[in-house]
């Protein structure tokens, strides 16, 4: 699809993406206006690059990258106009509504992936969006492939001791 | 599902639903970009409207300081100059190949070339 000068066409790349576009900004960010703001910002970038998209290269792959550049530019952000350490809000304690409705397995799940550090975080909420395609998500992220590879089975590890109840460190 | 084993935390992570986008979120986004409403004038019409406006306020100047013979003076003076350079092979040539060239290099530039700006007359307005 010739994206460039073609409003139509890219409308309908907003209408197929946009949800899993606020997905990775929300699951990145962890909040829903920074989210919503790092979606609107990262398609009006897209339309705004379209002249540098290769025709050859896979839309998800490279708006999804520019998502997660806008998504670390507010993380950083975030940071540096925070004095103290932010607080992970993932790890709060459940309350008692939340950890009736836990016992869902997909609730437990999400929240498991809440609790991952970051950079786990990321490399799993891709996985979810883009399945096992390593090449894509290493490129999203400007990561070699088997960087991605290894962060997803650490990953993978920590969110098993997580569904088994252990806790989760940094590694 | 057993979580712990590798197949079935990979489907079950695949699984998982998509966040939904808060109300609103595909229309702004869509406001913001594909259907963005088209600025009244482009950057030539703008221009030529500049050169227009230009060339009035020069005249109306003439006017008003040399009185109607200066006007015409004038006026016949920029025709005879046009004609001379329009009947001017060379001259002819390098505009032309100078309006190519500009046109070629839009085409590399991203900025929209004439011939290929994009119609919105027919976009859809409410969404």
């Amino acid at each position: 699809m010739t994206l460039r000068g073609n409003p139509e066409g890219f409308a309908t790349l907003v209408e197929r993406y946009d949800r899993a576009v606020y997905h990775l900004a929300y699951r990145t960010l962890q909040d829903v206006e920074e989210a919503r703001d790092a979606t609107q910002e990262a398609f009006f970038k897209a339309f705004r690059s379209l002249r540098t998209f290769k025709p050859d290269a896979k839309f998800s792959t490279w708006i999804f990258a520019i998502t997660y550049h806008a998504c670390c530019d507010r993380l950083n952000r975030r940071r540096r106009y925070t004095s103290n350490e932010l607080p992970d809000r993932a790890d709060t304690a459940p309350g008692p509504e939340q950890q009736a409705i836990a016992l869902d397995e997909a609730v437990r799940l999400r929240t498991a992936i809440d609790a991952l550090p970051e950079k786990y975080r990321t490399v799993v909420t891709l996985f979810h969006l883009q399945g096992r395609q390593y090449e894509e998500i290493a490129t999203v992220l400007g990561l070699p492939i088997g960087t991605v590879k290894t962060h997803l089975f650490r990953a993978k590890e920590q969110l098993r001791r997580l569904l088994g109840g252990a806790e989760v460190t940094e590694s | 599902m057993n979580m712990h084993e590798n197949d079935a935390l990979d489907q079950a992570i695949l699984g998982l639903p998509l966040e939904e986008p808060p109300a609103g979120l595909r229309a702004s986004v869509l406001l913001a970009t594909a259907y963005r409403p088209a600025p009244a004038f482009s950057f030539l019409d703008l221009a030529g409207l500049g050169a227009l406006g230009a060339v009035a306020l020069w005249l109306v100047v003439l006017l008003v300081m040399g009185g109607g013979s200066l006007f015409v003076e004038t006026l016949g003076a920029i025709g005879v100059g046009l004609t001379r350079a329009f009947s001017n092979a060379p001259t002819v040539a390098w505009l032309a190949a100078g309006g190519a060239t500009a046109l070629w290099l839009s085409l590399f530039t991203g900025s929209q070339p004439v011939i290929a700006a994009p119609h919105r007359s027919g976009r859809r307005t409410s969404r």
